[in-house]
């Protein structure tokens, strides 16, 4: 789907103090938001059929079954959880995780950095790309090279990611034989960088192609309209020459609004990385809410819940910051 | 204003990068800081090399943690010690105890242990360690230690001196030593004693220390784990340098990295791949018996199903050799009941067989009064047609193999519905709350025929998940738990196997093969079921 | 032939609402491609949906075949690893995949078109409350809730619809806000309003009708997304599960053949990409002749 011109603020802010109220509301907006993020997972996981006794071993007996409720204490009512568990998370401590008895934030810790680190070389592949690709389509708009890029943007919207991920893997992996198949490689002492490129190029092809044709979009349009406006006409009438006047003038107009896009996307690349991490087995956050929710630990769920939204409120709300500093038609109102 | 912008945004990138860059500052693994690699023993030419092998997620490095599953198990086998370990013909063989023997009356095993046994961190292995384990860790009811079903008979375990202990029992169990094998390692009393075993993450999932031949140098949650050689291990030194341990939930990717050469060997659980495994170079499959078996339970507490010819009808009317063929590709042997092939000295195929016979299971059914009186199909009786809930959880090859025990089911008139759900929601449904009519699934077993567990009545709330209670069986059963003499075991067995046949206690489907699969390159891994093999891990070597 | 009605529409009668759509599908007319996919799409659903009655097989029934055949007569896309017809599975694996697809747009839609109806047409708190949430969902990374939801409540068909609806709706009633706000400064909906007649009246007598372009344009675009989803949850384990085939688990069960039978996930595959394919480029089209700066090109 196209994102259209979403969650551009068009409020306007021109003083400091119109921007610290707007963080402030945007501040309790997100608290509200995360304490019912919270409650629905909570509940949600707790409706669940077989608690975690039900991972345990097929042949475990009902006494041991028992015996784990009790000691993960969830003989206790559901609510009386949650206040704990609401209490404790105030406190900044998520919990022990219930499969590893580790604590929830560590193990977070340990897998959040995949994550972003899938995720920011994508963002950077996609938008630089993305920004080519959109402009070339406006600027040759109606020719060829628009409908080609078009074809393939659309055609990168519609191949589901994973089918296009074992593809890959088909060709890259098993009939070529360049890329590991699966992976984040050697990291620590026995790091070395052709490892580490070749377990990521496949991961953030994949990873690109869920947001790359979104942003091919965006640019197109944004571009589009700006060609159009006077000022573009003045420039010309000036006598620039007609690339320089594109370049230089509607460009950076036009990528004004793109950055916006970045906020939009972050869910959606969050939301892809799941799949993405599943099919090549990189071991972030999106393969561990996976391990969570099979083995029924309810900390670890509650917790990456609670990391995921919080990780997007702050994207986003340092998206909007941008945006209204950058954005010379908020500045100069 | 340009400049500043820009400025802005690429404060921004620097910060995502900046966070990027933790994933190798903030790298997990523990090193053991053991620099002493084996390096100057280049004389033997066996000696070097490492093996990979893929566990489908983080493991807990301690065997009787309730968390710790398959994945942990491959790698505690090789970490830690028991008191025996299966032998080459499965049969319990002396690992930390040297010989074991029984009081006449059977309520007292006593155990001699090594002597030269150290622990990872060099404090000596003693009794005490042994005493510990059981009585604080698997005798504890309120822990709930895995497999702690199998010693529901020992009532302590006693220091007699350093390196003796007695298992002080409430009845015979003639299976001990085997089950003494089983996924039961000992661990280190010095530093568990005083801490919950549980919680004790310092151990279980940073720095376990075992007696095994091999030690943890690093492990990377999500990725790896990383052993290294015990030089003081008290057996023969292990001759490959490290054991890797791949963190890799995706079978696929298991089957492609053995391929490229990223791994060495592992059981191959989803065959569907496999031709292309047999095909490839430098990697081979073998096949190997386990004591399991695969299983359709009916719950007994119906009715209908106390009727023992509509079992023998269900198993008429699938053509298991088929699914065999086409699921297993072939690795697996019909079953007539429980006791696996694998455990040669008791198997029998002497008893009723049921082949596939689509007529014979109508006919079957009409004697136990289900005909299809109104034409529609469906076989009923009383006007009550034949329609059953199949439940089954998602896992491996239990759906495949349910979609088509449905189908032929369907072909004799019954109206089955298969309801595949996920797993802790199967466990939940049919395993807890007992809320079933239909299910399909396997049991594995350790090296022992004793398969009280799973049929005795007396475990009707335990492991006997079909409710099935017939006391010619029980008391076949307790004879055969509480006889040590070999021959007069076999005899007790081979006549349980008849009646389970007969009866149908489960409702049998086969004996699965492990598919081991492993690259040519390493030898020294004996014939054993890959589980089993890790026992002996440090006759394992790589031939370049 | 330049068609056109970008002006004043609104202050007509609604019998512009009836000419707005033959423009539509004339202007449709003139982007080849959505054009094309229209019909593809007409034709693919017939296929599927009336293609059972014609090709009885069942697609759950063992063949006497046995697995992994190849092509014949009998079968001419061969056996799948359990030895059923793949053909059959395709026509019934795709009905099952259209309907989810369908009846998660109908519900996304139902829920799209209320929450930014009542939101752009009530405005104060309704307005607030209603969009935030909105911009919320958006805002939350949803396919962590669908795991998590899947997983613990199950897979039925239906929980596999309702929560791929709920995580599709709000782009939906972003849409409808903006078009309500637009409309209801009409006219003649301040006509209605003036005479008297209910809220729940106006909306859908007067707004909700004129904007049923837009709706039209973000259902096509939501089936394509949410045929996606279903595949995508398919591939964790979490969809429709067997034996009822979707193109999804079917698309999912081949993984482990990706070896010794890839077209087993090529054919499934394949056929998600070209629908969903086909319903992106008729969304885009519907939209670009919807769109009042529409010039021919």
């Amino acid at each position: 789907m196209c994102v259209k011109h979403t969650s551009i603020p068009n409020k306007k802010y021109s003083g400091g103090d119109e921007v610290l109220r707007f963080l402030l509301n945007r501040l309790g907006q997100s608290a509200i938001l995360l304490l019912i993020v919270t409650i629905i997972t909570f509940f949600l996981i707790n409706l669940a059929p077989g608690g975690p006794a039900s991972t345990m071993r097929m042949d475990a007996s009902p006494e041991e079954r028992q015996a784990m409720v009790e000691k993960l204490g969830l003989d206790q009512p559901i609510h009386i959880r949650y206040i704990d568990w609401i209490t404790n998370a105030l406190k900044g401590d998520l919990g022990v995780s219930f499969t590893s008895s580790e604590p929830v934030v560590q193990r977070i810790a340990e897998r959040l950095p995949y994550t972003i680190e899938l995720t920011v070389f994508t963002i950077i592949l996609s938008i630089t790309i993305g920004i080519l690709f959109g402009v070339i389509s406006a600027i040759k708009r109606g020719k060829a090279q628009d409908h080609v890029i078009n074809f393939f943007s659309v055609l990168g919207l519609s191949v589901p990611a994973f089918w296009l991920g074992l593809m890959l893997i088909l060709l890259f992996s098993i009939n070529l034989g360049w890329l590991p198949s699966s992976g984040v490689g050697a990291r620590g002492a026995d790091f070395n960088f052709w490892g580490w490129i070749s377990h990521l190029i496949m991961p953030v092809l994949i990873l690109t192609t869920t947001v790359l044709p979104n942003i091919v979009r965006f640019t197109r349009s944004s571009m589009l309209e700006v060609i159009s406006q006077n000022y573009i006409r003045t420039a010309r009438a000036k006598g620039a020459k007609e690339s320089i006047v594109l370049y230089v003038h509607a460009l950076r107009n036009a990528l004004i609004p793109v950055v916006t896009i970045i906020g939009v996307l972050i869910p959606r690349l969050l939301s892809g990385a799941v799949i993405t991490e599943a099919i090549f087995g990189w071991t972030g956050i999106g393969t561990l809410i996976l391990e969570a929710a099979r083995g029924r630990d309810y900390p670890l769920v509650m917790g990456v819940t609670v990391v995921i939204t919080v990780v997007v409120v702050l994207c986003n709300l340092i998206v909007d910051l941008i945006y209204s500093r950058i954005d010379p038609r908020v500045k100069n109102v | 204003m340009k400049t500043k912008k820009w400025r802005f945004m690429s404060v921004i990138l620097v910060f995502f990068l900046l966070l990027a860059g933790c994933s190798y500052g903030g790298d997990s693994s523990n090193s053991s800081g053991d620099q002493s690699e084996g390096e100057g023993t280049g004389s033997d030419p066996k000696k070097g090399g490492k093996v990979s092998i893929p566990i489908v997620a983080d493991p807990t490095f301690n065997p009787w943690h309730p968390n710790a599953y398959a994945e942990s198990n491959v790698v505690n086998r090789v970490l830690f010690s028991g008191l025996t370990q299966p032998g080459k013909d499965l049969a319990p063989s002396p690992d930390l105890a040297t010989k074991w023997e029984t009081s006449d009356d059977e309520l007292e095993w006593t155990f001699y242990l090594r002597d030269d046994v150290l622990w990872h961190d060099g404090e000596k292995f003693t009794a005490e360690d042994v005493a510990y384990t059981f009585n604080e860790i698997v005798l504890n009811a309120e822990l709930g230690a895995n497999n702690s079903s199998y010693f529901q008979k020992v009532k302590e375990v006693q220091v007699v001196n350093d390196y003796e202990v007695k298992f002080i029992m409430e009845s015979p169990v003639a299976a001990l030593p085997a089950y003494l094998s089983f996924n039961t390692e000992i661990v280190p009393k010095h530093i568990f004693e005083g801490q919950d075993p549980w919680e004790l993450t310092s151990f279980n999932k940073v720095n376990p220390v075992g007696t095994g031949a091999y030690k943890l140098k690093s492990y990377t949650s999500g990725q790896s784990v990383i052993l290294e050689r015990n030089d003081d291990f008290y057996g023969d030194v292990g001759l490959l340098d490290e054991i890797e341990y791949k963190v890799l939930p995706d079978v696929n990717t298991h089957v492609a990295q053995i391929l490229s050469g990223e791994l060495s060997i592992f059981a191959l659980d989803d065959l569907a791949s496999i031709e292309r495994i047999e095909q490839a170079d430098g990697v081979s499959v073998f096949g190997r018996e386990t004591p399991r078996f695969f299983w359709i339970i009916v719950n007994h507490e119906e009715e209908k199903y106390q009727d023992k010819r509509v079992k023998q009808a269900i198993l008429h009317a699938i053509d298991r050799q088929n699914i065999i063929d086409t699921v297993l590709k072939g690795y697996g042997t019909i079953a007539d009941a429980g006791i696996a092939p694998a455990l040669e000295e008791y198997y029998t195929d002497d008893v009723a067989r049921y082949d596939y016979d689509p007529e014979k299971a109508k006919e079957l059914l009409a004697e136990a009064g289900w005909t299809d009186t109104d034409g529609d199909g469906i076989v009923d009786k009383d006007g009550e047609p034949f329609s059953i809930d199949f439940k089954i959880g998602i896992q491996g090859d239990l759906e495949a193999v349910s979609q088509m025990v449905q189908q032929y089911l369907v072909k004799v008139g019954l109206d089955v519905k298969l309801n595949a759900m996920e797993w802790n929601a199967m466990i939940q449904d049919v395993v807890v709350n007992r809320n079933y009519e239909m299910s399909l699934n396997w049991w594995r077993y350790p090296a022992d025929p004793d398969l009280s567990a799973y049929m005795h009545s007396a475990n009707v709330k335990g492991n006997n998940i079909p409710h099935y209670q017939n006391p010619e069986l029980d008391k076949l059963l307790d004879q055969g738990a509480q006889t040590s003499d070999v021959e007069e075991r076999k005899k007790i067995y081979i006549e349980a196997q008849k009646l389970m046949a007969e009866e149908l206690p489960y409702i049998f489907l086969w004996y699965p093969q492990e598919a081991q699969v492993r690259i040519d390159k390493l030898k020294g891994v004996p014939d054993l079921a890959f589980g089993d093999a890790l026992h002996y891990i440090h006759e394992w070597y790589i031939e370049e | 032939m330049e068609v056109s009605t970008n002006q004043d529409y609104g202050s007509k009668t609604m019998t512009k609402v009836k000419q707005r759509k033959d423009t539509l599908l004339a202007r449709l007319k003139q982007n080849k491609i959505a054009y094309f996919s229209l019909w593809f799409l007409i034709i693919l659903h017939l296929i599927v949906f009336l293609g059972p009655f014609f090709w009885t097989i069942n697609p759950e029934e063992l063949q006497e075949v046995g697995s992994l055949a190849g092509w014949s007569l009998q079968h001419p896309f061969g056996t799948d690893d359990l030895s059923r017809d793949v053909f059959a599975r395709m026509l019934h694996g795709g009905r099952v995949t259209l309907l989810v697809g369908l009846a998660a747009m109908l519900f996304a839609l139902l829920i799209g078109t209320l929450v930014g109806a009542c939101a752009g047409y009530f405005g104060k708190f309704v307005e607030s409350v209603l969009m935030r949430i909105t911009e919320a969902m958006m805002a939350i990374p949803n396919f962590f809730f669908v795991l998590v939801a899947l997983t613990v409540l199950g897979t039925s068909p239906v929980m596999v619809v309702v929560v791929i609806a709920l995580c599709g709706w709000m782009e939906i009633a972003r849409v409808v806000y903006g078009e309500t706000l637009k409309w209801k400064e009409y006219e003649f909906v301040e006509a209605a309003n003036a005479s008297g007649a209910r809220s729940i009246r106006i909306l859908t007598k007067y707004i909700i009708p004129q904007i049923i372009p837009s709706i039209i344009v973000s259902g096509t675009l939501t089936i394509a997304a949410a045929i996606l989803t279903e595949s995508a949850i398919s591939y964790l384990g979490l969809g429709i599960q067997p034996p009822t085939p979707t193109w999804g688990n079917m698309l999912q069960n081949s993984q482990q053949y990706i070896w010794t039978a890839p077209v087993l996930g090529i054919l499934p595959g394949a056929a998600i990409t070209i629908v969903v394919l086909a319903y992106n480029f008729l969304g885009d089209g519907l939209r670009d002749a919807l769109d009042p700066k529409y010039v021919k090109k």
